[in-house]
């Protein structure tokens, strides 16, 4: 016995010694490997000494590329019309690094393994900032003033917004724009609409009286369809009082004076969580609101069995569904309604949507790419004119052929006979990292405009007159949360989960007193956690945005 | 040749046991020895090297710092961890729902076993020992694709059969409504694992002597008592080294199941345990260091009962070591 304990602590001590020499290792390759990021910075220098910056198809250039999403995958080079001719005609190719559906993971060892890809998109906010505090991410206010269309599309004041604390900018925006936008919304089954033949629907209690109908004469089909985690009651909520924007509701705050306080002291909050726990009570919403996933609620919209939706990304689950229900029955439509209202709130101070001019999020370049200002280059060509047009609506020679006096492509034959299924073949959109939507969108409009009825792409229409004039502009809330890691980060994410919990609740509740109670308690438990703690931290922020946008 | 040496070295070991040190033997039997070697490195360097990992639960760890570059934190996570209002509710899930699949799921296939064993049909038995073990290699990605689309209010086969069949007059939230949460889980984890479990139950029945049976069978005893008199003990052993490593995996509540099923928020009350909750709370934010302590207090815990259970275990006689 004793004997065998000493080969075991003999083969311990081995092992011990084996994992030493192992660590060592380890420990030793990491300043080898800082010195190859430093590299970077050299490799700038040496571009720099060319006075006219880079120039396309000198030498062919490739970079890798990732996107810090779940759900993105990045389309392969070359596989697409649009990517394939940058390929032949800048000779810039890119290299995709895939998420593989858990980017936060993925980021996070790419990190520590001290990889980072050329380049990347991510969603502006903390994980851009503890990046740059790591010293991994290229400034870009030289290339900035060097080339032609960021700084042209974006504007000053845009880009002031996306100033690191040091003073410098890390960060291209993607789908900037200086007009509104948005995608959520209503629409209502133009069938069912007509057989109860078309009652007014303007507010809450026309809704109301309108889905106790629908449910009396197609117990079939689902009143009211709220989207995936009853998101639609957050979109709902925009119609409840003027000026509240349907990101109070996702902030779980909401302005007052100069301050952002909790919104369980907001009354439209309270009216809406009991307008919408009466109508889930009544069996008037999806009872699976909470449970289902994104796939039942669009087999729900392609099969006709929704006669009222509500909720984020409408414009395009409305399209799918639209379109799916027309290659059956050419009688059988959705149509887009404007925000529905209380009695008494004004219809042209309700903001389902918001925009940020920011746009949706950005590219950053890393200290690991080679020839930063390339990628640089390439991303500022994506997001002028020309690249707006050739990526976003196909190279010449395919569904246009000339352009008019504005730059906006005209379409040919080939746009107008091509079915939409067919296109989206082509997945242009996918490769447009750095989206421009002022070019993009009044472009859209500008060729929606002048198709005939039928041909018209019914999600571009409905942004058109509904979402983008219900959309509020909320770059002064942009970058507003604490980091996760900090102590406001950490409250904010028990405020987050206890929201997410009471939100359940007060739908699930059994009566409107029951509601109250658990906003009461809602209030009381996040109060408890300290989240005035996180709001004053948001003030601070939401000032010093007023300030920025201001032009200070 | 070989076959000598080995035969040899064994034998030399059993004599020798008393006269030569360790060493001595060791370096006899070397030929034996290094044929372990392999399988002690690959140990080493899988499940003993990456544990240095857990001193992260010590750390503040930043991932731009590394494990060596990283501040140290003392208890800090821990504390938080206990102080957190959501320890209570993770621990009580995390014990319900593992009591819970212990004492259902355990049994189960054990009965399984014996009743598959008394099935006289062989066509009829591989049949049913087919079916019943084929969901052990579905993903809990397409099993809870199953499950919620059975339960569902809209179109859930579930709902509509018990409508047809007049039970209820409205559809019952099943997926939603916190009360159902622990038989789903329980009942899909039971259906999911409980005929490849059956398989080794079977297999240490096919090793009883048949001629214990014959014998019970002259002296009168009937099926029933067969089972309970030679079948059972005979697997005894079988049955607890199972439980044992069972217990030990007690708080492993477990994880692909609870966090696709149970991902709604109204569920939390009842669905998060110790590793969702790392997950959701710690991985998904980036507090490594968090997740690191909420996960090292778990293994702590696990070794305790795993402990605990094989000295109940070797009491009553049988044991893992």
């Amino acid at each position: 016995m004793k004997r065998s304990k000493k080969l075991l602590s003999g083969v311990f001590t081995l092992a011990l010694a084996g994992a030493l020499a192992l660590s060592g290792c380890a420990g030793k390759s990491e300043p080898v490997k800082t010195g190859g990021t430093n590299t970077g910075t050299n490799k700038g220098e040496q571009t720099d000494q060319k006075p006219d910056g880079f120039h396309f198809g000198e030498t062919p250039f490739t970079f890798t590329y990732y996107v810090n999403y779940d759900w993105w995958t990045t389309e392969p080079w070359g596989a697409s019309p649009n990517s394939k001719w940058v390929q032949e005609n800048l000779h810039v190719s890119v290299e995709p690094i895939q998420s593989g559906g858990a980017a936060a993971q993925k980021l996070s060892t790419m990190i520590a393994s001290k990889e980072l890809p050329d380049a990347m998109m991510m969603d502006r906010g903390p994980d851009v900032e503890r990046l740059r505090q790591a010293g991994a991410l290229v400034p870009l206010d030289d290339f900035i003033d060097k080339y032609p269309n960021l700084k042209k599309w974006a504007g000053e004041e845009t880009l002031n917004m996306l100033r690191s604390p040091d003073g410098k900018i890390y960060q291209f925006p993607n789908w900037y724009t200086a007009a509104p936008t948005g995608n959520d919304g209503w629409f209502v089954n133009k069938k069912i609409y007509d057989e109860l033949g078309r009652p007014k629907l303007e507010t809450f209690d026309d809704l109301h009286a309108y889905l106790k109908k629908v449910q009396e004469t197609h117990p079939e089909v689902i009143p009211l369809e709220v989207g995936r985690e009853g998101q639609g009651v957050e979109v709902m909520f925009a119609g409840f009082a003027n000026d509240h924007p349907s990101q109070f509701s996702y902030m779980k705050a909401f302005t007052q004076g100069d301050k952002l306080v909790t919104i369980y002291d907001n009354d439209a909050y309270k009216e809406t969580m009991t307008y919408a726990s009466q109508l889930f009570r009544e069996g008037l919403i999806t009872q699976d609101a909470l449970t289902q996933k994104e796939d039942q609620v669009k087999e729900k919209l392609a099969t006709g069995r929704v006669a009222v939706f509500v909720g984020g990304n409408a414009t395009n689950l409305g399209r799918e569904g639209h379109n799916a229900l027309r290659s059956t029955d050419p009688t059988a439509a959705y149509e887009f309604i404007w925000p529905l209202i209380k009695p008494g709130v004004d219809k042209n101070k309700v903001y389902p949507n918001g925009y940020n001019a920011l746009g949706w999020n950005v590219n950053v370049i890393t200290t690991n790419a080679a020839n930063p200002e390339a990628i640089f280059a390439y991303l500022d060509w994506l997001t002028g004119e020309e690249g707006q047009r050739i990526m976003f609506f196909g190279p010449p020679g395919s569904y246009w052929d000339e352009v008019d006096g504005e730059g906006a492509p005209i379409p040919n034959d080939k746009w107008f006979s091509t079915p939409q299924e067919e296109k989206d073949k082509d997945k242009l959109e996918a490769y447009v990292w750095a989206g421009n939507a002022t070019y993009v969108d009044t472009t859209k409009s500008k060729i929606e405009a002048n198709l005939p009825e039928e041909q018209r792409n019914w999600g571009a229409v409905a942004q058109l007159n509904v979402a983008w004039k219900t959309s509020h502009n909320n770059t002064q809330f942009n970058n507003i949360d604490p980091a996760p890691d900090t102590d406001e980060g950490i409250i904010l994410q028990q405020v987050n989960d206890l929201a997410k919990e009471y939100f359940g609740k007060m739908l699930f509740a059994k009566s409107d007193s029951e509601v109250l109670n658990f906003i009461e308690a809602a209030k009381k438990d996040t109060n408890g956690l300290g989240y005035d703690k996180v709001l004053d931290f948001r003030t601070k922020v939401w000032q010093e945005n007023l300030a920025k946008m201001s032009g200070k | 040749m070989q076959r000598e040496t080995i035969t040899s070295a064994a034998t030399g070991a059993a004599v020798s046991h008393k006269e030569k040190p360790l060493w001595k033997r060791f370096i006899m039997q070397w030929q034996v020895q290094v044929m372990i070697f392999p399988a002690l490195i690959f140990i080493l360097i899988f499940n003993y090297f990456p544990m240095y990992g857990v001193f992260m639960a010590f750390q503040d760890y930043s991932l731009f710092k590394g494990f060596f570059g990283s501040d140290w934190a003392g208890m800090k996570h821990f504390e938080a961890f206990f102080n957190s209002p959501d320890f209570f509710r993770v621990m009580r899930n995390t014990i319900v729902i593992s009591l819970l699949k212990l004492f259902i799921g355990f049994p189960a296939p054990i009965l399984l076993a014996l009743m598959l064993n008394e099935v006289r049909n062989m066509v009829f038995k591989r049949v049913i020992q087919t079916i019943s073990y084929l969901p052990h290699f579905l993903s809990w990605v397409i099993v809870s694709g199953f499950v919620i689309s059975l339960l569902s209010v809209d179109n859930g086969s579930l709902n509509i059969l018990l409508d047809k069949l007049g039970l209820i007059d409205k559809p019952v939230n099943f997926l939603s409504l916190p009360e159902y949460f622990w038989t789903i889980i329980v009942t899909t984890n039971v259906w999911k694992e409980v005929g490849f479990a059956t398989i080794v139950y079977l297999a240490a029945i096919a090793g009883v002597d048949q001629s214990m049976y014959e014998a019970a069978s002259i002296d009168g005893a009937s099926k029933l008592k067969q089972i309970f008199l030679i079948t059972l003990p005979s697997i005894m052993p079988v049955i607890i080294i199972f439980l044992i490593l069972n217990i030990g995996s007690l708080l492993n509540a477990g994880f692909d199941d609870l966090l696709l099923l149970g991902n709604s928020a109204m569920l939390r009350d009842v669905a998060d345990v110790i590793d969702t909750y790392a997950y959701r709370v710690g991985i998904i934010n980036n507090r490594f260091s968090y997740a690191a302590a909420v996960g090292l207090f778990k293994a702590v815990i696990s070794v305790g009962l795993l402990t605990l259970a094989n000295f109940l275990a070797r009491r009553a006689g049988t044991s893992l070591w």
